[in-house]
């Protein structure tokens, strides 16, 4: 018999499961709203200010700013790059809403390499309840983005804040799924040596977070 | 890469005559109990929490052969290939021979206990294929030539001085300082070239979700990424019971896992990866394999189904008084710890293993920290009874258990005993202590035994004083 015969036959040896189908769902749902019942209560009226409030801890350590709209996203980053006194070329991650921005004396043009000190994305949403980034991977939003650079500067729709991971389940199970889901929760960092954090292990030592109406 | 030698004995008295491992594991362990304390206070129901994801797993596991069939339904369709292993030995043939298909003369390996537990780095090396571990703490084992000590923290055993040594001697750039910062983003510049160098990527799962077919990874460096998306070819290894219904329910288990393991409420990369690069994609894997090893966890569903609910997060260990002084080589195994002294025996045949869940006190710190309630202390006792059933204890030890239970069964004949040996032992003790014991020597070695009362608790309860 094959390995995989094999596994099945004793997982049903060991479990029999006459269980329909829609008892299983039913189940299920069941576990996960027994599961919301226990959270800790999270004041959601303010999304935008939970948010930043999360991400800019200690324990998350981005920084956010909040501009009126995506048209004042280039004048952010030029402030930015010009705070840690970067070089005006960067990775643009290839959406178009964020090509078409005017960058005028800003160069959004650099490939993405394995030394790239910024690169600019935009987010699919966030999580409020832990102050993450949602990015699903595509043609418009390569995973290496996210990855590759020492500096990270996201954008960020306001209207696309979640207060729970719950409700980025929801969301994400009425979307295809992609190659890649990455919940980014803060600048990359380890813990390895002595249990001490030290920001920027592999992926970007910074994450600059612009929210924008 | 060198698995500990010697018998368990042997690795105790080594690891408790090591001054500077004490040093390393209370840096490391203490920093993750007060983390993870601070996390659970913050969750006024954690208890409850703890109850609700015990049964999330507990339904993914009653419906186990329900939801793996789905799982693969679905990532089939995403276009992974899927493959089965009922142990080791087969696990890691069809990780080799997926590397030779794709001629692979390096392999970046993204931190994996599953790995460890079929042998993974030990069948690269023997197949001639250069593995390079990304994950810091795995990048400082390798470099030291050693195995993980801790399932969180694999290399808990080193101090950041000896982590100074390793990089001085083998990064091509040394460490600018010695401060933790400096050689971490030694480590960065150390391993770049060899994301991009590497043929394979291979990671570990940390659930698989029957609604889509995905694999999810909980990382905070940013190296599961750096090692899954540019090679040509990401393999996965995960053992079966890490399935679970859906992404909702993975996404709640998370919660709780990582506040156990550091403390934070969600580590910096939770990824989902389901399948390979697809038309457009700029970057990803041509080829994605995911290999699902049993190795006992169909046993497991009759003899002790709890324990598949365990989700790695290591606080168990963090937590336990033997682990803290011993730290995770001298148990043997893969995993260490309340958790491996648990499955070690699985994995290994109780025989060869007995000695682990008798290292233990059984204060049952492991369970209250568990977050999926796993009754630790209780499978340990189990494999207590069946190691003594079985006959595996050596006879003197047998024999000292039949001459307690004698004088035991005997309240009369104890009363004595016990009032002949407590002066006795009395004049052993100096300043409140006794650091030496005939016939007790194993005992007092590396540890004091409080000097005992005058008189027995039934003694001084029958004068009528106050023990």
């Amino acid at each position: 018999m094959s390995a995989r015969n094999d596994i099945f036959a004793a997982i049903r040896k060991a479990r029999h499961d006459g269980a329909a189908p829609a008892t299983i769902i039913s189940e299920a749902q069941a576990c996960s709203q027994a599961m919301k019942r226990t959270l800790p209560p999270l004041d959601t009226s303010d999304l935008v200010g939970l948010f930043t409030a999360r991400v800019s801890a200690e324990k998350v350590g981005a920084t956010v700013e909040r501009v009126a709209g995506l048209t004042d996203l280039p004048a952010a980053v030029g402030r930015y790059i010009a705070a840690n006194a970067l070089n005006t070329d960067f990775a643009l991650q290839p959406d178009p809403r964020l090509e078409q921005l005017s960058w005028d004396n800003l160069r959004p043009g650099a490939p993405l390499r394995r030394d790239t000190a910024l690169a600019v994305g935009l987010a699919l949403g966030g999580i409020a309840e832990t102050g993450s980034l949602i990015f699903h991977s595509g043609a418009e939003a390569p995973t290496l983005y996210g990855f590759l650079p020492l500096h990270h500067l996201v954008a960020l729709d306001a209207q696309s804040l979640m207060p729970k991971l719950e409700d980025y389940a929801a969301f994400a199970s009425g979307l295809p799924v992609p190659r890649n889901v990455n919940l980014v929760t803060g600048a990359s960092g380890t813990t390895d040596i002595e249990g001490v954090l030290a920001r920027g292990a592999h992926g970007p030592g910074n994450l600059h977070i612009v929210i924008f109406n | 890469m060198s698995a500990p030698a010697g018998t368990f004995q042997e690795r105790v008295d080594k690891a408790l005559g090591n001054a500077q491992l004490k040093v390393a594991l209370e840096r490391t362990t203490g920093n993750a109990r007060r983390k993870r304390a601070a996390a659970v206070e913050a969750w006024p129901d954690f208890v409850a929490a703890r109850a609700a994801a015990a049964a999330i797993k507990d339904h993914s596991i009653d419906h186990m052969a329900y939801y793996l069939e789905m799982f693969e339904r679905n990532a089939l369709a995403s276009g992974a290939q899927v493959h089965w292993a009922r142990d080791p030995d087969e696990a890691c043939r069809i990780v080799i021979d997926i590397c030779k298909a794709a001629n692979a003369k390096t392999v970046t390996r993204s931190k994996s206990m599953l790995g460890e537990e079929i042998g993974l780095p030990h069948a690269l090396a023997d197949a001639g294929i250069r593995r390079v571990e990304t994950d810091l703490a795995e990048h400082i084992i390798q470099l030291a030539g050693e195995t993980p000590s801790h399932i969180i923290w694999p290399a808990a055993h080193r101090t950041r001085e000896d982590v100074a040594i390793l990089f001085d001697q083998y990064h091509r750039e040394k460490p600018t300082a010695h401060d933790v910062v400096s050689m971490v983003g030694s480590a960065r510049k150390e391993l770049r070239e060899d994301f991009f160098a590497a043929d394979v990527g291979i990671s570990g799962a940390n659930f698989l979700c029957a609604d889509t077919g995905a694999i999810c990874t909980i990382t905070n460096e940013g190296n599961a990424e750096l090692t899954t998306t540019p090679p040509r070819v990401h393999i996965v290894t995960a053992g079966i019971e890490k399935i679970v219904a859906s992404t909702e329910h993975a996404l709640q288990l998370t919660r709780l896992l990582v506040r156990s393991a550091t403390g934070a409420d969600l580590t910096q990369y939770t990824t989902f990866h389901c399948g390979p690069k697809r038309p457009g994609d700029l970057d990803g894997p041509d080829q994605f394999h995911i290999v699902l090893v049993d190795h006992g966890r169909t046993e497991m569903l009759t003899e002790m189904p709890e324990m598949l609910r365990c989700l790695r997060c290591g606080a168990c260990l963090n937590h336990c008084v033997v682990y803290r002084a011993i730290g995770g080589h001298a148990y043997g195994g893969a995993y260490p710890g309340p958790m491996g002294s648990v499955l070690t025996p699985v994995f290994d045949g109780l025989e060869q293993t007995r000695d682990l869940p008798s290292a233990c006190t059984l204060n049952g710190q492991c369970r209250q920290v568990c977050p999926v309630d796993i009754p630790l202390p209780t499978m340990l006792r189990h494999w207590r009874e069946q190691s003594w059933r079985a006959g595996y204890e050596p006879k003197t030890l047998r024999a000292a258990i039949g001459l307690w239970a004698y004088f035991a069964a005997r309240p009369r004949l104890y009363q004595l005993a016990q009032a002949v040996a407590l002066p006795a032992m009395r004049l052993f003790a100096k300043g409140g202590w006794i650091s030496s014991l005939p016939l007790a020597s194993g005992w007092t070695a590396a540890r004091d035994l409080p000097k005992p009362p005058g008189e027995s608790f039934l003694t001084s309860i029958r004068k009528g004083g106050t023990p």
